[in-house]
Parts: structure tokens; sequence; C-alpha cells
């Protein structure tokens, strides 16, 4: 990097807004995938939505690249920063703009934390309905950027179904606002297309998101199951009955036991599997809904099953859940997170086929997911200071993810592709299917700049 | 987090360190909790971030010097603990990593090195604090001749000398005696506030418990341990141990922070030779607002008005010690009385040891910033429980015109049996 | 006109026209047709026929001349349904039509749009290549979301041949009820009352003399409770249940309602312009419904097209002409006409092959 970028970059921001010294990039090494790390030239932190569309300017003037932050709880290296580059922090981009109830929509900025939007809006009824397990942390931009989806998108749907419009930076700095305010709208779905671009087609800087109406009540059960398998198939009879849950997720016994050492959520310790349904909506039919639920819950083998009287009972069950992934770091130094997706009726013999390859490989695998939707989180427990262990670990991560795609399935359910998935994006799409998105990458950011080694392993040229 | 940190090159507490970065999974939840981290908007002001540079600094890949400005400016207030899933134990890190760094020299700016030699001389002896404040109460008018770091610490003086009344060393209970216990004065607070032991006193013995103040205690050792001072923190809290009776109920404190470093004696005493000593005495100290809580209230409180308080958690007492309820229950004895929430409320107010006094930007922010929410709630009152967070809250709130009352919950449940609330 | 009758044939006719083309599906939107001659047309009528339905997954895949009626009845002979209630079915709408057009119907109130149960999707690119985008999964975020994209896209980014959607199990009992709140800003109140409302309605609409429509749909057993408590509301509520109720959504969805003079626009609004709307509309003839919870706005128009393109583009508002002909589907201000959209287009369809945006 030419030292006349790094001046020109303090034009537009003050010093303190660039940090360049050893010690002020190390924390911006990783994100929530510490198996990689990079350090970046330099780090910049934008206070204001003017101040960014400058920095990507002046990047696409000097083909510099930029990888985009958020609050950094990637699990997929999406905001590994980029070594011959800069990283711009978002999360000084923390205003709610416009809060309109009576429209049912919020204005924010990128780097608002998702569980704020919820928080403002709640005192009138409503909240914004996708909820990633890290909603307290992780902002509105990087949920965009990845489609993140939450417990709850079972009946809600992902990030996606929840943004109306985009004001965004494209790579080469023009500015341009996609979507609009209402719910519907006519035109292809561009906000459709930015939204799980991982940051490709530049920075989204302003978000129109819409807001729901909190539900009358809650119904949450938890039903401890003696094996994986039971649990996996309770979830189809579910479904089979008719019943749209709100949630239905997963743990496996070694993630309850993590979860029981650490947050205490009240998880049956010898269970095989624990399922956590909920339903929501007015209550007079949500106590129809439950009666049914119960019954098939009881059906499917269910040995010990509780439900929430109350707030405080159904929290501490969601506790243990949103938790969970943090509490693994109790049992294990590293793991590798995978996101693969099953058809749901295979998520007996999936979970299955992921026992005995773990088995295989010697290496503990914990399981916690979106039953609902079949979006499996296999998190592979390893020790990286032994080589031969964290190869072994990835060769694991990596069957599990060719399962999921001969399987009929997909990569990615909602922790993205980043860095750490692109190899395997040519097993789910043909040459051609990956030429038009690089092309359409290209044309998009022609220098290449914009999070640009995520997605694709760049060593393909389009056609060739 | 995997690491490279050689444990026997590290110091003593080598392996504490190295367990509580490994517990870490850099999952950022601790980023909204940190409050340094939600006024300076940057990583390395962050529990995450900390813990990278801590991390770094331990494996030898960055220099001491470069890293610690940024452990300097932590708080200590431990909401980032109460955020993290795997329950890191930050505040091991943080305090080993603080005497790591001392032992190693770490290089301070000329001014900050002799603020600090100077408070730790002075803070933890009451009579010498207690000069010296008397001294400043009547320098005060110069304050404006002053760097923004003495400034901040003439602020925080009270206007005028408080009335240092001297206790009975035995205050009986009324009526049933249903407990004996110790009182914990506390160094600075029983300089700048005596009258919250002195309400303490009051309000135990309306409710049948009997208090004793034993004579020659002193600091705790929680200013000097929170910074990494292992060695004076030990001889302080040996000279408790030497005064305090083992024949009571319980030892009280009336100040979180003492609470919270005495609760981690383990630590500090851990592989010498007055470990069980050390244990036995920190296994009974208790907090004033959990004994009473425990114990439960026999006296009626009568109060004749309907009042709205609003109570803010003391990072020391439900960070640290994770008291949140007890505080609330004692408080709703008081009848007609309503708790209004606090925005934000888990977050610090700034205070935490002498930190108001080096790093006076951050503390002012987030001074400024609990001052405007609970000038929001629209209350007469503002209870708490640890006399750091009472001075840097009055500032704030008088820096802001605000001229509600800051009282710590004894001091109010005193008022309200006399009759005063 | 060419009838291809495979995916293949529809490659080939794609490397061999060299005018522009543009896709036909069920022919039930004429107002998305270019009536230029210098087009090549293709229809998809023959390339039909669902290529895989899971029940117990909730999805299936359809070529995209498969007609919907077709889809429903299949679906709902497993409980099943397309909740984003697509529009003129009876009239012979196709899948890749509603998909292309980006239609949904009044239950897209309560369960989202065509864009949000769109799963996967294959076309044929402008130099006849075959390409995919999503899976055939419920959740899936690896590759840039095409589908979503091509909602909407009146073909002119490629032809799309074969769609994966989502369905949904079908509620067990369906109800309505209907206020008179007399004009459409009484209307207008009332209905913004509803939807801060905690009660899930599967549709809300109104229409410009005032009435206010929702739908609720769910168990059999609660259903009465529930419009027992709705109807407290507001007094005068009309309540329809069973197959007078289920008639009057699929006369509204199929545009029963208009004239067969009537050209058909389709504006997507805020519920706050509704009412400028509506007093706008009110000069000319114009029959108006508002729907999705006053997000959509239907209007019958039989003045001249010229006069609501004005309208329109007067309020800041774009629309989409259905049935009808002017020289361009998209009426009002246009809400793609920015770089983003520009660069796609440049992207997915470089030479041009078909119709401009
Ligand atoms: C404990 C834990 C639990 C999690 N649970 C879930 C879950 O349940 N569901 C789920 O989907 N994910 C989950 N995640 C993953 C992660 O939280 C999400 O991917 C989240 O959306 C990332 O947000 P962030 O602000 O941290 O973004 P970052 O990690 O900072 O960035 C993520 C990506 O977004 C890009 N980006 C950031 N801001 C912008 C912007 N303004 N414009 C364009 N691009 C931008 C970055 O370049 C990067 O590619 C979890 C992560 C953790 C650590
Ligand atoms: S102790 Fe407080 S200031 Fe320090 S890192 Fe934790 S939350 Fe931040
Ligand atoms: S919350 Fe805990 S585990 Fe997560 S980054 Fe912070 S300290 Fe580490």
């Amino acid at each position: 990097m030419s030292k006349s970028f790094l001046d020109k970059l303090k034009d537009i921001v003050t010093d303190e807004q660039v940090l360049t010294a050893h010690s002020e990039l190390i924390p911006y090494e990783s994100d929530g995938l510490t198996a990689f790390k990079a350090l970046p030239r330099a780090v910049v932190l934008p206070n204001k939505q003017s101040e960014v569309i400058s920095i990507v300017r002046l990047c696409h003037e000097h083909s510099v690249p930029f990888v985009a932050r958020g609050s950094g709880t990637s699990l997929s290296g999406g905001s590994l920063p980029n070594e011959r580059g800069i990283v711009i922090g978002l999360n000084r981009l923390n205003s709610i703009l416009d809060l309109n109830i009576e429209e049912r929509y919020a204005v924010v900025e990128c780097g608002v934390i998702n569980n704020d939007v919820s928080e403002a809006s709640k005192h009138y009824g409503l909240h914004y309905a996708p909820d990633p397990s890290s909603q307290l942390v992780c902002t509105i931009g990087g949920n965009v950027a990845f489609n993140s989806g939450g417990a709850h998108c079972l009946k809600h749907g992902m990030t996606s179904n929840h943004v109306l419009g985009i004001k965004a930076v494209l790579p080469d700095g023009t500015v341009v606002q996609i979507g609009g305010h209402s719910l519907d709208s006519v035109g292809p779905d561009l906000v459709g297309l930015f939204v799980g671009s991982e940051g490709l087609f530049g920075i989204a800087l302003e978000i129109i998101l819409r807001l729901v109406p909190m539900p009358e009540g809650f119904r949450t059960l938890l039903a401890a199951y003696p094996s994986m398998e039971q649990a996996g198939d309770a979830v189809s009879s579910i479904i089979d009955a008719g019943l749209l849950p709100t949630a239905m997720e997963i743990m496996d016994n070694l993630t309850i036991k993590a979860v029981e050492a650490t947050v205490h959520a009240g998880y049956p310790t010898d269970a095989g599997a624990v399922l956590i349904v909920e339903l929501e909506g007015e209550i007079v039919e949500i106590e129809e809904e439950f009666k049914c639920l119960r019954k098939i819950i009881y059906e499917s083998g269910a040995y010990n099953v509780t439900s929430a009287n109350n707030q405080n009972e159904r929290a501490l069950i969601w506790k243990g859940r949103k938790g969970a992934f943090g509490a693994l770091g109790k049992i294990s130094p590293a793991y590798i997170v995978q996101d693969g997706v099953v058809p749901r009726s295979q998520l007996g013999s999936a979970l299955a086929e992921i026992d005995s390859l773990s088995e295989k490989y010697g290496i503990r695998v914990a399981n916690v997911f979106h039953a609902g939707d079949g979006n499996l989180h296999p998190n592979v427990l390893f020790n990286n200071s032994d080589e031969e262990m964290l190869e072994k670990a990835e060769l694991l991560a990596s069957e599990i993810v060719q399962m999921c795609i001969r399987r009929g399935g997909v990569i990615t359910g909602e922790h993205g592709v980043g860095m750490e998935k692109r190899e395997f994006m040519n097993d789910m799409f043909s040459d051609k299917d990956m030429d038009q998105m690089l092309i359409l990458t290209d044309i998009i950011d022609p220098h290449q700049i914009a999070n640009n080694d995520k997605v694709f392993s760049r060593s393909r040229v389009p056609g060739i | 987090m995997q690491h490279n940190i050689e444990v026997n090159n590290v110091g003593p507490n080598g392996q504490i360190m190295a367990d509580a970065v490994k517990s870490c999974v850099h999952c950022g939840f601790c980023l909204p909790a940190c409050p340094t981290y939600r006024v300076l908007g940057q990583e390395m002001d962050s529990p995450r971030g900390r813990i990278l540079l801590m991390k770094n600094v331990l494996e030898g890949t960055l220099s001491l010097n470069e890293a610690n400005p940024f452990i300097e400016k932590c708080l200590g207030c431990m909401a980032c603990v109460t955020a993290c899933p795997p329950s890191v134990p930050y505040g091991d890190l943080l305090v080993s990593f603080r005497e790591y760094a001392n032992e190693t020299n770490v290089k301070y700016s000329f001014f900050d090195k002799y603020l600090k030699k100077f408070m730790y001389a002075i803070m933890p002896y009451t009579a010498r604090f207690r000069f010296v404040v008397y001294i400043g109460i009547i320098l005060k008018s110069l304050r404006n001749f002053l760097p923004l770091k003495l400034r901040a610490m003439f602020d925080l003086l009270p206007a005028s000398f408080p009335v240092n009344e001297k206790f009975p060393e035995t205050v009986y209970a009324i009526g049933n005696k249903r407990a004996r216990v110790a009182l914990l004065q506390g160094c600075v607070q029983s300089v700048l506030a005596p009258r919250i032991n002195q309400a303490t006193i009051r309000v135990f013995a309306r409710n049948g418990i009997e208090v004793i103040v034993p004579q020659g205690q002193g600091c705790c050792g929680a200013l000097t341990y929170h910074a990494g001072l292992s060695d004076s923190s030990r001889n302080m809290a040996l000279q408790n141990m030497k005064v305090f009776p083992k024949d009571v109920d319980a030892i009280i404190t009336t100040a979180a922070g003492c609470g919270s470093a005495i609760s981690e004696y383990s630590r500090l005493f851990q592989d010498t030779p007055q470990y069980e000593m050390a244990m036995d005495f920190s296994g009974i100290v208790e907090d004033a607002i959990s004994f009473l809580d425990g114990l439960g209230i026999v006296d009626e409180v009568i109060v004749n008005e309907d009042r709205e308080i609003a109570y803010h958690d003391a990072c020391h007492l439900s960070h640290a010690q994770g008291i949140r309820n007890a505080p609330r229950r004692l408080l709703h004895h008081i009848p007609r009385l309503k708790i209004v929430d606090i925005m934000d409320g888990e977050i610090c107010c700034g205070s935490a040891g002498i930190y108001n006094l080096e790093h006076p930007e951050v503390a002012n922010k987030l001074g400024v910033q609990k001052a405007v929410n609970i000038i929001k709630t629209g209350v007469d009152y503002l209870v708490t429980s640890n006399i750091g967070c009472m001075t840097q809250i009055e500032v704030s709130l008088r820096a802001m015109n605000s001229n509600i009352n800051v009282k710590h919950i004894m001091e109010i449940l005193d008022d309200a049996y006399r009759g005063e609330f | 006109m060419f009838y291809p009758q495979s995916i293949e044939e529809i490659q080939r006719v794609v490397v061999e026209s060299h005018a522009p083309m543009v896709v036909r599906g069920g022919g039930t939107k004429p107002g998305l047709l270019n009536h230029n001659d210098s087009v090549t047309t293709i229809d998809l009528s023959d390339v039909s026929g669902i290529l895989e339905y899971r029940p117990e997954e909730c999805t299936f895949t359809a070529l995209a001349g498969t007609r919907l009626n077709d889809i429903e009845e299949v679906l709902s002979d497993n409980d099943q349904w397309m909740p984003f209630d697509p529009p003129m079915v009876d009239k012979g709408s196709t899948l890749g039509g509603v998909l292309a057009a980006g239609l949904s119907g009044p239950c897209r109130y309560g369960f989202g749009g065509v864009r949000d149960f769109v799963l996967g999707i294959s076309w044929v690119s402008g130099d006849g290549n075959l390409l995919n985008g999503g899976g055939r999964v419920v959740k899936n975020v690896a590759g840039f979301d095409f589908p979503k994209l091509m909602v909407g896209s009146l073909g002119r980014f490629g032809i799309i041949t074969e769609i994966t959607m989502k369905v949904f199990p079908q509620s067990q009992a369906f109800a309505t009820l209907e206020w008179d709140c007399l004009n459409i800003e009484e209307a207008v109140k009332f209905m913004k009352l509803l939807s801060l409302s905690k009660i899930e309605f599967l549709a809300l609409d109104i229409e410009s003399n005032g009435i206010v429509r929702v739908r609720i749909g769910g168990i059999q057993n609660s259903l009465q409770k529930r419009l027992d408590s709705i109807a407290r509301y507001k007094n005068g509520a009309v309540i329809f249940k069973d197959r007078e109720e289920s008639e009057k959504w699929s006369s509204l969805r199929n545009f029963c309602w208009l004239d067969d003079s009537c050209m058909l626009i389709k504006v997507p609004i805020t519920p706050d312009i509704v009412c400028r709307l509506d007093s706008k509309l009110s000069h000319y003839e114009a029959l108006r419904l508002y729907s999705v919870g006053g997000n959509v706005a239907w209007i019958g128009w039989m003045d001249s097209i010229v006069k609501l393109d004005k309208i329109l583009e007067n309020l800041g508002l774009t629309g989409l002409l259905l049935l009808g002909e002017y020289n361009t589907p998209w009426l009002g201000t246009s809400a793609f006409d920015n770089v983003f959209a520009a660069k796609v287009k440049a992207a997915l369809d470089p030479k041009n092959r078909f119709m401009s945006l």
C-alpha cells in the first residue's frame, strides 16, 4: 500500500480513526472462526456514512481491497481481513434512523445490533423477527451480507424475508437505493439478490427492515430423547401433522453437557438428544396446537417433557440453546462449525452418518441445530496445536459437507460460504453457474476489491 | 481459542492466564456488554480484543508496552463475564496479567506512574487519605488550573468534609438478637461517606443484628488487587485477618468493591502459607445487602408517600458477585415504593476504583451516559450499593444540573425507618 | 411464436433466434408481453409438469410452464398449499409466469410473497446455457440468490425453465370478517389498528368504498373463539365461512371483480399513501382494491393509461401493467433505474438477447 493511500485515508477521517499499529490490528485478525487469521494493512473506523462512501471510492481508485466488518461474529471467515487491504469497521454506524410504528418498518444504519432493533420497537408491541443466536452482538449489515437465519426462521423466514430496502455503496463508489418501504415490489428483486451477497457487492449503509407484531403468546417445550434419531424423526412427525412451529431445535448429548456446565439451563444431561419446539401466536390457537404437539411428542418416544409455564422458564430453555456455541468453548479449545442443510426427512440418517464419521476419525462432533429446516450445525471439536488432529478435523468437516450435497442438500444454510467453504462451491454449482456468478461480481466490482477473496476461490477465470 | 503460551515463562499465574485464553471462543458476545467498547467503538478496547492482546503478549508476539494502554483502559467491571457464554474467567486473566505487567516493569507515562504511586500510597490508608481529602477540599477552587486528570480527582471530592463519627466497638441489637456480625468499614468509604456505615449499623440493630466494629482494621486490598499489586494487597488483607474475630456470623462490607475483592482471596493467597486462613476469612465475608436479605427484615418500615426510585446495579455486586435480586427485594420492604429500571442498567458508570482518575475521558462519557439514563427515569432518588458508583454518579448528575438524591440502600432503609424518606 | 417442447429446445431456439426474446407463460397477463412484431415470443405452455413433489419436505419442483391450478390440485391432495396465494390461477397462470411477474395474492400479508417461497431456479441464458441458482432445500445461502432476483424480472435476464418452491401445510379451517367503515379514511385507520394487533391475519384488504376484510385460518376448534374476539374490535362485522368464504377470496385473487375491458395495474405502496392515491384515482373510472395491509394497490383502470402513468409518477410510485396494452409494462417512476440494476442486467444478459429493463 503506497503511503499516499494511507494519507488520503487520513484526509477522509481523523488520524484516530485509522488504526495501523500492530497492537491495534491484532484484535481484528479473525472473526468468529479463529482457525483463520490475517492482519490487514489498516483498520478504518468511519463515524458516518459519508466517510464510508469516500473510503470505498478511495479503495476503488487505488484498487485496494477492503473487507467490511460489523461485529466480527461470522463463522465462515467472512470478515477475515485481506492482507493487502483494509478493514472497514462499521460498528460505529449504529443509529436507528427511523422507527415507523404505524407502517411497521425501521430504517437502520448497518452497524445497528440486531437485538437493538427489537428492543427499540418492543414498547410498541413490534419486533424484528430474524434472531440469530448471536443477535445480541451481530449487526444488521452482517445479517444482510449473510442472509442470517435464526431459531425462529422456520416460521418467520431469514433476514432476506425481512429486508425491504437497502442503500448501498457499490465497490466502485456509486451509491444506490434498492427496494423501498413497501412489503411488495415490482421489477426484479434486487434486494433479494443483494441480501446474502457476503459483502461482494459493496457495503450496505442503510437498511429498511420490516417489523412484525410480537405474538400474543408462546408455548415452548423441551423434550428429551434417548437418541438423536428419535428426536429427528419427531421433527418430521410434527411437520406431517400440519403444525407450523416457529422453532424446532435439537441438541445432542455432548452439547447438552457443555451447556449445563456453563449456563445451567436445566437440560437433562443423560439425554441422547433434546428437542425444543416453540409455538407462537394467538393464545387460543396455540393452546389447541399445543395439545396436538404434546401428543406427537409423547408418541415419538420422548421420555422427559417439560414445558415453560412463564416467560422466565421460556427464557431459560432458550438461554441454553442460544449459549450453546459459546459453551462448546468449555469442552474444546477449537472447533469448526459446519452449516450444511439436508432434506428434513433425512435428518435421522444424516445424524447417524455424522456419528459414524466422527468415530472413523476419532474426533468428537457436537450437534446443535435448526432441525425444522434441516439445517445442521455439526461442531467438529479439535485441538489445533495438534497438526495431525487439525488436518483430520478439516477432512471430517469436509466429509460432512459432501454428505449434505450427496443427500440433495446444500453447503451452508445461514453462515455463508466466506473463506471456509469456498472449495465446496464447485460441488454445488456447475462451471457455468460459477461463471455466471463470477461475471456478475466482476461487473459490479471491476477492480475486485470488495471482500473479493471470499465465496469463490479465484483460481478460475470465468469461461476457462 | 488456541494459543501458544509457554505457561512457565510468564510468571506464577501462567496456567490461569492460559486457561482463560483457551476458553475464549472469540464469539464477541461480550462486545455490547463492555462499557469501553461502547464508548470507544474499537476492538482493542473490548474484552475480546483485550484477550487477544494479552494472548499475543504472553505468546511473545506483541510487546507489553504496546498492548498495555488498552489493558489499562479496562474498568474491571466484569460485565463481560456476565455476557460470556463459556464464562471465560476474564477477571482472573486481567488481574494476573496486570500483575505480570507490573513485574515485567511495564512502562507508564511519567504522569500516570506517579498518579498511580500516589493514589496507591494514600487511598488504602484511612488517615493519610483523610488528610489528603481535607487538603483537597480546601484547594478545590484551584481545579481549573490543573491538567484534566488532576481536575477529575478534585471533582470527585465532596463539597465539605464529612463528619467522622467514631463508633462504639459494639452496637447491640434492638429486641431479640438474631445475629452477630463484624463490620468492615472500607478505606475510602469511611472517609468520604461514613454515613453509610452509620446507617448500616442502625438498620442492622433494628433488625436484631449486633454489630461490632473491630479497631485497627484497614483496607481489604481491593484497590491494589484490581491493579495487579498482589503483594501489598496481601499485606493489607493479613492485617484485617488479624483484627477481625472469627466468632461472628458474618463479616459485613457495605462497598461492593471490597466484597468482590475479598471473594478473590483464594487466588490472591494461592500457594501461600496463609491460604487456609484467608479462605476462612473470605468465607464469612458478605455484603450487607445480601446478608440482611438472607436473614430477612423484621422491623416494619412505614412511609406515608408514594415514591419512585431507580436502583443502579454496582458492577462489583451484580457482575462480579451475581447479586441482583437481593437489593431489589430489600427495597421492596419499603411500602409504596416503585423501582424504575434504568436503561442500559448493566453498564458501568465509569467509577471502577481509581479509573475515573486514570481515564477521565472514558469515565466522563460513561458517567454522562449513566446520568442521562437516570434522569430519563424521572425519579427523585438513585439508590445503589457502592461508594465508588455513588461518587461518580453524583458528580455526573450534578454536572448536568440534576439534583436527584444519590443514596446507598442502607441509607434509604435508615431514612425510611426514621421517617425521613 | 415458438412452442418449445423441452428445455433443450428452448436452448436451441435461444441460440438460433436473433431478435430479442419475450417469454409467454399462460398468457394471462398480456400487459407484460410486447406486442411489437420484431420480437421472438417463446411460449412455455408445453414445457410443463411437476418434476418432484416431496410433501414431507414441503417442497416441489416444476417446469416453468406448469399451470398453477394443476399444482394446487396436487398440493391440496396432501393438505398443502402455496400460501403466497398466487393470483389468476383460474385463468390459467403458470408457475413461471407468476414468478417472473412477481405476483402474490392476499395471503401475502400473513405468509410472505412468491419471493419468500422460491428456493431454486434454472434458466436459459442469452447464449443458450442452462444455469442454476439456489437449491432444493428450504434453507440455503450458498451462492447468490438468483431465485429471488428472477422474481419480477419479467424474463429479462433469461428464460426461467424450472422452479423449486417451498409450500406450507394448509390450515384446517378459514374464516373471514368484513366491516363497512363507510369511507377510505376510516378504513385505513381501522386497518392500521388491526395490523398492530396480535391477531395473525392471513389477509388484510380494504376497498375504496371503506370495506375492511380480514382472513384468518387455523385449527377448527379455536376458530369460533378467535372470530368472536376479532369481531369485538368493531361493531358490525359480517362473518363468512366455508365455501362462501373460499369463493370470496378466490374471486378476489382471480380478479373476477374486473370488467373485461378493464386494465389491471399492480402498484406497491405503503399504508400512509392509500388515502392520497385513492383520492387521486377517485376522479377517474377506476376500481381500487388495497391489499396486503395497505402494501399493494390493485387498480382496475378504464381511462387512458397515460393518465395513470402520470398520477403514479407524481406520487413517486411504480406500477406494473398486467392487463391492457402500453409501450411498457412499467408505469410511474422507475423503481430500478439504477446502476446496480444496470450492472446485473449487463452481467446476466450481456448481449441484450432479452428485452431491456
Ligand atoms: C455464537 C454465535 C452464534 C451464531 N448464531 C448464528 C445463527 O443462529 N444464525 C446465523 O445465521 N448466524 C449465526 N452466527 C454467525 C454470525 O453471527 C452471523 O453471520 C452475523 O450475521 C454476522 O454479523 P456481524 O455483524 O458479526 O458481521 P461480520 O462477521 O462482521 O461480517 C460478516 C460478513 O458481512 C460482511 N459485512 C458486514 N457488514 C456489512 C455491510 N454493512 N455491508 C456489506 N457487508 C457487510 C462482512 O464483510 C462479512 O463478510 C453466529 C455466530 C456466533 C459467534
Ligand atoms: S471488565 Fe468491563 S471494561 Fe473490562 S473488558 Fe470486561 S466489560 Fe470491558
Ligand atoms: S463472550 Fe467470552 S468467549 Fe466470547 S469473545 Fe467474549 S470473552 Fe471470548
